[in-house]
């Protein structure tokens, strides 16, 4: 469905982030990218979104294909309109000083129709905590809350992929459980989702398949059962091995790059 | 106390007119973090434009308005084109500077077209002076006053009761998140230069109709410095409060201060009053109350 091929991209002209990564997305499932802070995974989801220039990024090589065809370089409000590739931004991307209704037409702008209110029910019929809140100024609700918020935005600009920038950042646990139960649900009704997440196992564990990235390059991918249970990832990213623990001079990304090459 | 109804009557006529001004700088500030100091030349721009359709094409009053504050638009839209989207993304300051420059830029070009002398400006207008004992009001105020009320209710409807209007807010709070959710934030900030220019262009004929237009009417613009200042720079209805009270604050200074001697008081005045209120409320009186996390 999402074809990514060879892309390099740096900011500002000199900083590289990602070096080279390759994917492909598959319709229907839940892709999931771990890898430790800057390691390009924000960065790869605002390409293929198309807001990179907006952060003054280039997309220096490489292809980014949807549905065969290429929406590289191509305008965010385009990517989104005619290929239907949503990007929900990481910490929570709602309007503050809009009512939660106004947000969730806000987000509707792009394609206003008649089916504008129905949508807007399903979005309530999915996360109905937000029925209560419509009439209330986004800036005030809970972390949680605007999260969910910010997924049902997504869902009014009637996605077919999402790409999902560390949706659990800064929730309970218990919340974040809900909200992943939810983007299950979501998948399940026919949204293919790539979802970047520092949760690694909570991620996991609703994902099809997922990729390890680390400076800016894909160190590791397979089924995300195999990844659960992948000793280097296990050790890394969920906090468990098998192994005694280790002293932070092992713990050093060089060793750890060597390990992964 | 005649004396005192007729200097706030007439204080809020004028005050309307600094409200749609302030009102202009508000909506461009809070789509694009930039002042626009260029406000002045706008305003000449946009009564000049009036000017060669009504005055030179002698068009009809109904149509040479809408077509004038049509011309405007355009004219605010290409220079946003060409000046303001290059930097969206960039820091704001690049914006403001750039409409200090655009100022220098547009009051030249302005003068090479129309040169600097003044030109006399005067609308027919049905009279409609008002007479009430002894207070009188003069019927280029009232027209004055009414329209710019009028252009403020329009630009109100259009920001809180549009779908564009929405985007618009959706935009001035955040381009990067409104733009990963469909809105072309690039666009939108056309529509609000557009939009922008528009209602100087109102205001500008209004003032203009006061007296006469030149290439330096334009400095009446700066009058919208204490409006926007004393009302909040994102706050709407601050620039709506923040005109009136300048304008009052004007007339005031007018009756009873310059009698005393000191000629040209008026035009200090509502600085003196800025200051006042930047020392109490540094946000001015209706600044956004910012919406914290704690």
């Amino acid at each position: 469905m999402l074809a990514i091929e060879n892309l390099r991209v740096v900011y500002h002209d000199v900083i590289s982030v990602l070096n080279g990564i390759s994917m492909d997305v598959q319709a229907g499932e839940v892709l999931v990218i771990i890898g430790a802070n800057g390691a390009g995974k924000t960065t790869l989801l605002r390409s293929v979104s198309g807001m990179i220039d907006f952060y003054d990024g280039d997309i220096i090589d490489g292809d980014i294909k949807m549905e065969g065809a290429s929406i590289k370089g191509l305008d965010a409000t385009d990517i989104m309109k005619r290929y239907g590739v949503t990007y929900v931004m990481e910490d929570r991307p709602v309007f503050w000083y809009l009512t939660v209704e106004e947000n969730l037409e806000a987000a509707s702008f792009s394609r206003w129709d008649k089916r504008v209110k129905a949508d807007m029910e399903d979005v309530f019929g999915y996360f109905p905590m937000l029925r209560s809140l419509r009439h209330k100024r986004a800036g005030y609700a809970s972390g949680g809350e605007q999260q969910m918020l910010a997924i049902g935005m997504a869902l009014m600009t009637k996605p077919k992929i999402m790409l999902l920038d560390e949706p659990s950042l800064g929730l309970a646990p218990l919340i974040t459980e809900e909200l992943f139960s939810i983007i299950q649900r979501l998948n399940q009704s026919g949204i293919t989702m790539m979802l970047v997440e520092q949760n690694a196992h909570a991620a996991l564990n609703i994902g099809t398949r997922g990729y390890v990235v680390e400076m800016g390059r894909i160190v590791l991918e397979g089924d995300s059962q195999e990844l659960l249970v992948n000793e280097d990832v296990r050790e890394f990213y969920l906090g468990s091995g098998e192994k005694e623990r280790k002293s932070y001079k092992d713990a050093k990304r060089y060793k750890r790059r060597k390990r992964w090459l | 106390m005649t004396d005192l109804i007729q200097a706030l009557g007439s204080g809020t006529l004028v005050g309307l007119v600094y409200a749609v001004l302030g009102l202009c700088i508000v909506t461009i500030y809070r789509a694009s973090e930039a002042f626009n100091f260029a406000i002045g030349e706008f305003l000449v721009i946009g009564s000049f434009l009036f000017y060669v359709l009504f005055f030179d094409l002698n068009l009809p009053f109904l149509i040479a308005l809408p077509l004038g504050l049509l011309a405007a638009a355009i004219t605010g839209a290409i220079v946003e084109r060409l000046t303001i989207k290059p930097l969206l993304g960039r820091s704001p300051i690049a914006m403001t500077i750039v409409t200090l420059g655009l100022a220098f830029f547009l009051r030249a070009c302005v003068q090479i077209v129309f040169g600097s002398h003044t030109y006399s400006f005067f609308l027919d207008l049905p009279d409609i002076t008002l007479e009430i004992g002894d207070l009188l009001f003069l019927s280029d105020p009232i027209w004055a006053g009414m329209l710019s009320l009028g252009t403020f209710g329009l630009v109100m409807v259009f920001l809180f009761r549009t779908r564009w209007g929405l985007a618009i807010r959706a935009t001035s709070e955040d381009q990067a998140k409104a733009m990963a959710f469909g809105i072309d934030a690039r666009f939108i900030l056309l529509i609000v230069w557009a939009m922008s220019s528009l209602c100087i262009a109102v205001a500008g004929i209004m003032i203009s109709n006061f007296g006469a237009l030149s290439s330096m009417t334009g400095i009446v613009g700066l009058r919208a410095i204490p409006v926007v200042l004393i009302g909040g720079m994102d706050s709407i209805g601050g620039a709506l409060v923040g005109g009136i009270i300048v304008g009052i604050c004007e007339s005031l200074a007018g009756a009873y201060i310059e009698p005393m001697g000191l000629i040209g008081f008026k035009d200090v005045a509502p600085y003196i009053l800025l200051l006042i209120v930047l020392f109490i409320r540094p946000y001015g009186l209706f600044g956004t109350v910012r919406i914290e996390r704690v």
